[in-house]
């Protein structure tokens, strides 16, 4: 392959390359604004026993989860709930939620978070798959075409006095 | 400059920009949070894909028969789509294939152009050929003849898959599969009908008609598509190894008739596809003949299809289908035996095949299946040839199982396959294929490591005393990164190393064609591509490399005095392929192939030996042009091929005594299509 081939094909890739960055956002990152819009639709779908007071969610260690969750709640509220939004640095602040979302990075949090909440009407949802049959009430799934989809485990909801509507449990898959 | 490539690379790659996040437009929050509860399955957890995402996030079947991304894949796949065909003006699958990374043609003998990959001359039986899951390649020599031959205005999408598919698809697809998948009643607008004409220099290119129809209605589909045409080879001149000449304008038609027909009521599925391909040749073996003959391809194929879920949770899927095949491939029936010899033998193969699907979990996936398949050929021709059995009828029968398992975890995705065949004379081949996989935010990469066969076809068998399965070892990697949200680099490695392959030699002693194993032979090499799409259109640059060095070689396919490449193909080659959308009707799309030096024999010297020699590298330029929405309906297209004129010529792998065919000059092409849209086929 003659040099002046090959320094044309190198110079008109790396051209390609050049006008390739011409776009600034990055490769697809989570859309936390569609995991926001799911627990929203818990938080309608969803019974708790006590319907006084904020409602709580607390955001396991950070994410930016948080800051759509707090966009949520300037102009939305649960079932007539003002929408209030802490981080929980420890177990023990999982106590004064309505709502515990455990971020993918936190999963290991899971295990203590069941011992201090048992019984507690907390509904507890993790980002990573799997962890509903881990004892989270619900956890979110992504499918092979990128759908975003949650697991539902009914006896931790049960165990926690939480009641799903059917209508939530139809979309979603039940693994307990 | 050796130096400075990395330092550029890292700088495209790590620069700062790369990383920025920008802030997704803002939502009317209030209609997005008011969602309806069947809006909410339509979320995707990365948000609104950009249309390179949806291109690179679509389910491919072809590398692994359950659907997964392209990217996780256990195959090196090349997904080409519809809209890519029909921008490019691509006129048969050599256009739109001579595109795809390490995918080459070469001339065998009678004016047929086969199919070579990495190197690799491929087209007795190593790359498999499906049209809807239909195998076209003939059971005779497991050939495909390429060249105005399949219609590409009924092509949904091309799934390459660049490396072995054994063990799945058996003993055709040892180098590769490529997969087309038509449109089906979902995809067609109610009916379409184009037409093609092409001029070449001094001659008609091609007159094609395609007409596509299809009909849904609640679980039932129809779908419909014929193709009929006229095309040439060539309008240049052909010189034998002799020095004879021809011109090859109206000594080299292509003239293809294709239906294909199918219905589908919920889990049930039949299809029906009819192939003639009239082609007229003069080239002959090695000297050409005094005047053209006829070579005939005749193929139908039949397929009834069940796909049932068994279960209240569904996770069992059980797909019985029954195929039935009649090829009559190389009919050559001439009243003047001193042009050609006649040729006329016809095969059935009857295939039954069973697979299961069972889900054990979202993350796990079991498939397992038998086939047997009977292969019945007959020699038609009124002489005294008959098959080995002294016959001129002989069964084969062969008998395959496969399994797969795949599991995919948060680190990798893990695939590990197999394959078992069983013929009644050749033996047995067991293929098996292990693969790791994943994609991890902005990159991804593949590990696969496969066996693979080439199974003796009928002549094969008919033509050696005792013949094997040849069996190839191919390592692949491949590493992705994508760039931005709207553009993708993959590069892969790959290693062939075939044991046994079958190899044609003609025995002068005793005048007769033989097979037989003999040797060894691979490559190895690196491919590269670049994509980008926007909304201006997309760009595809792609390069691809191969050496033979240190590979072992059979003599008929070395290059004398060059121990690093192989007759035919170059060891490099490269791709860019352009699409612009000027605005809403019209679509501007210059494709360009750099395809670097070759070899080939080209005649004899005065002692009887082949003379070599180099054929410099060359760039095939076209241009095609789209354009719309002046009439409903109706879309027009205009364009050139080989607008340097660069005389391309397809050159034979292997030392046959076959000169080097010419391809098409430049030829203008026109191209319309009306569309009448049925409103109840709409897609949702």
């Amino acid at each position: 392959m003659n040099r002046l081939w090959k320094y044309s094909l190198l110079a008109a890739f790396f051209l390609m390359l050049l006008l390739g960055r011409s776009e600034k956002v990055h490769s697809q990152n989570v859309d936390y604004k569609a995991y926001t819009l799911f627990l929203y639709n818990f938080m309608k779908y969803v019974e708790w026993p006590t319907t006084e007071g904020d409602f709580i969610i607390g955001v396991v260690g950070e994410s930016p989860i948080k800051k759509e969750l707090q966009e949520l709640g300037k102009t939305k509220k649960a079932k007539g709930r003002k929408i209030v939004v802490i981080n929980i640095t420890n177990p023990t602040d999982a106590l004064l939620c309505s709502m515990v979302y455990i971020p993918s990075s936190k999963s290991s949090e899971l295990k203590a978070l069941k011992e201090k909440l048992q019984g507690k009407s907390v509904l507890v949802v993790a980002e990573r798959e799997g962890l509903a049959k881990k004892g989270a009430a619900i956890s979110f799934v992504i499918d092979d075409d990128d759908a975003l989809k949650f697991d539902i485990n009914k006896s931790v909801l049960d165990a926690h006095s939480l009641k799903i509507a059917g209508t939530l449990i139809k979309l979603g898959f039940l693994v307990g | 400059m050796k130096r400075l490539l990395p330092l550029l690379l890292l700088f495209f790659l790590f620069e700062k920009d790369a990383f920025q996040q920008t802030t997704p437009a803002v939502k009317d929050t209030f209609d997005f949070y008011e969602m309806s509860l069947e809006q909410l399955l339509q979320m995707k957890a990365h948000g609104v894909p950009s249309e390179l995402e949806e291109l690179i996030n679509s389910l491919i079947l072809a590398a692994s028969k359950r659907p997964l991304t392209a990217r996780e894949s256990p195959g090196i796949v090349t997904l080409i789509t519809d809209e890519e065909i029909r921008n490019s003006g691509a006129r048969d699958l050599i256009d739109v294939l001579r595109l795809v990374p390490g995918i080459d043609f070469g001339v065998d003998v009678e004016g047929v152009v086969g199919i070579g990959t990495r190197g690799l001359w491929a087209h007795e039986g190593k790359i498999l050929l499906l049209i809807d899951g239909q195998e076209m390649n003939e059971p005779l020599f497991g050939i495909n003849n390429f060249g105005n031959h399949f219609p590409v205005d009924q092509i949904k999408k091309i799934e390459v898959v660049r490396g072995p598919g054994s063990a799945i698809y058996g003993g055709f697809a040892e180098y590769g599969v490529i997969n087309i998948i038509t449109k089906s009643a979902t995809d067609l607008p109610g009916v379409s009908l184009s037409g093609t004409a092409g001029q070449m220099r001094t001659s008609m290119g091609r007159r094609n008609f395609n007409l596509s129809a299809g009909k849904q209605s609640k679980d039932f589909q129809f779908t419909l598509g014929a193709f009929l045409g006229q095309g040439t080879r060539s309008d240049q001149d052909y010189t034998d190894i002799y020095g004879n000449s021809y011109n090859m304008a109206g000594n080299s038609n292509l003239d293809p008739l294709h239906l294909n027909t199918a219905i589908a009521y919920k889990g049930f599925s039949a299809r029906w596809i009819m192939d003639y391909y009239e082609t007229t040749v003069r080239d002959g073996y090695d000297i050409i003949k005094s005047e053209p003959y006829p070579i005939n391809y005749t193929s139908h194929f039949t397929e009834l299809k069940y796909s049932g879920q068994i279960g209240k949770k569904k996770k069992l899927t059980i797909t019985p289908k029954l195929n039935m095949k009649s090829q009559t491939p190389w009919e050559t029936i001439w009243d003047l035996d001193t042009v050609a010899e006649d040729y006329s033998k016809s095969v059935q193969r009857y295939t039954a095949n069973i697979s299961a699907s069972y889900n054990l979990t979202r993350k796990i996936n079991f498939i397992a299946g038998a086939e047997v398949y009977q292969d019945k050929a007959q020699d038609n021709s009124n002489d005294s040839s008959f098959f080995s059995n002294g016959e001129k009828e002989v069964k084969y029968f062969n008998q395959a199982y496969f399994i797969q398992a795949l599991a995919k975890t948060r680190f990798v995705n893990f695939i590990a396959g197999a394959r078992m065949d069983i013929h009644n004379v050749y033996g047995h081949a067991f293929v098996p294929r292990v693969g790791l996989t994943k994609k991890i935010k902005k990159t991804h990469f593949k590990i696969l490591y496969s066996n693979s066969f080439r199974a003796p076809t009928i002549e094969n068998i008919n033509l050696s005393t005792e013949i094997s399965p040849e069996l190839t070892q191919v390592f692949e990697v491949e590493a992705g990164y994508q760039i931005t949200r709207k553009s993708l680099l993959t590069a892969n490695f790959f290693d062939i190393i075939t044991k046994d392959p079958i190899i044609y030699f003609f025995d002068d002693s005793l005048q007769t064609d033989n097979y037989y194993n003999y040797g060894g032979a691979g490559s190895r090499g690196l491919e590269v591509e670049y994509r980008m799409r926007d909304k201006w259109g997309y760009l595809i640059f792609n390069y691809s490399n191969y050496s033979v060095a240190g590979k072992e070689k059979s003599l008929d396919y070395e290059v004398p005095d060059n121990p690093s490449m192989l007759l035919a193909f170059p060891t490099h080659k490269a791709n860019f392929n352009l699409n612009i959308k000027a605005g809403k009707y019209l679509s501007i799309s210059p494709t360009l192939s750099y395809i670097g030096e070759r070899y080939g024999y080209t005649g004899i010297d005065s002692t009887g030996t082949s003379v070599i020699e180099k054929f410099p590298s060359l760039l095939l330029a076209n241009i095609f042009v789209n354009v719309s929405g002046f009439a409903k309906g109706l879309t027009v297209g205009i364009g050139c091929y080989d607008i340097l004129d660069s005389k391309y010529k397809f050159i034979q792998p292997y030392n046959g005594y076959h000169a080097p065919l010419p391809g098409p000059s430049r030829e203008f092409l026109f191209k319309i299509t009306y569309e009448v849209k049925n409103e109840k086929t709409k897609k949702p």
